[in-house]
């Protein structure tokens, strides 16, 4: 625990560029149904040669939005075949690396999810991979930008004591990598100590689950 | 002494209960966690467990200093002393 007063209200929104508008509204607006809900159309301005630009937002549920940049007059910043719009990778870049970094939109439970489903498989951007195991389900697809999107459903509320092992690993991860070649195994040999040390007393601060 | 820890949430319960199947091995708690410990050897055979990959290779919270993991894939978890 820091101490500190947690206040934030969750994501107002996460902003990406679009080389390719009119496919980001087919996908967002018309396909999945997130509602346009604010823009911007600014005259390029400040020290840099700044183009003129589009930034528009999509709802996507508890007012978080996602929004998109698009400058008029901008060519693709690269021509890599992996990647997104914004960053692209060489061959020698690992898949799994490439595959990390994604935006996961939450959805109430299965019927909502396949809802969701439904929507991309009558689209050009159909859904790539359904995963199930015991704590979530999840789809994904690529939007018209190369961005991965996910949505995912839990199939359990998360429990008190996954916060518990959250703070332990975390703690345990800190001090591993402050030390020379931090590998798994060292990770769970700190762990193990710091459960010893710290978990008998722990007692669930709030019994309800947060999802 | 081999010591295993693994987090009490449903889907890892099955871990537990395949390891305490041996006599040799003995399940015990500190706080939300499972202590699995023996003298020798753990090992827990995944298919027993009935997890499946993405439970079954995150279920590890922690291992003691003094013990190892020298199996941990599609069939078994296997810890023995160091």
């Amino acid at each position: 625990m820091t101490g500190l007063e947690h206040r934030v209200q969750g994501v107002d929104h996460a902003a990406f560029p679009t080389f390719d508008p009119a496919g980001t509204v087919r996908f967002y607006r018309d396909v999945l149904g997130f509602p346009v809900v604010h823009s911007i159309c600014a005259a390029g301005w400040g020290p840099e040669d700044h183009p003129d630009f589009i930034h528009f937002f999509f709802d996507i549920g508890n007012d978080d939005r996602i929004a998109f940049f698009y400058y008029f007059g901008l060519a693709p910043v690269h021509d890599q075949e992996r990647g997104d719009v914004y960053a692209g990778f060489g061959a020698g870049v690992p898949e799994f690396f490439v595959r990390s970094r994604h935006l996961a939109i939450h959805v109430a439970d299965e019927a909502d999810l396949l809802e969701y489903r439904r929507r991309l498989d009558g689209s050009a951007w159909p859904v790539e991979m359904q995963i199930k195991h015991e704590t979530i389900e999840s789809i994904y697809t690529h939007d018209p930008n190369g961005y991965m999107i996910e949505f995912t459903r839990a199939m359990r509320p998360v429990t008190p004591q996954e916060d518990l092992d959250a703070t332990l690993t975390i703690d345990a991860l800190l001090d591993v990598v402050a030390a020379p070649e931090p590998t798994f195994g060292k990770l769970l040999a700190r762990k193990a100590e710091l459960i010893v040390e710290r978990a008998a007393d722990w007692e669930p601060a709030h019994a309800e689950s947060r999802r | 002494m081999t010591a295993l820890y693994v987090l009490d949430v449903p889907e890892n319960t099955p871990l537990a209960t395949v390891a305490a199947a041996d006599p040799a091995v003995t399940v015990g708690r500190i706080g939300p966690y499972f202590e699995i410990t023996a003298t020798g050897p753990i090992v827990i055979d995944r298919r027993a467990t009935g997890c499946r990959h993405a439970v079954w290779y995150s279920a590890v919270a922690g291992v003691a200093r003094d013990s190892r993991i020298t199996q941990h894939d599609k069939d078994a978890l296997r810890v023995e002393p160091t």
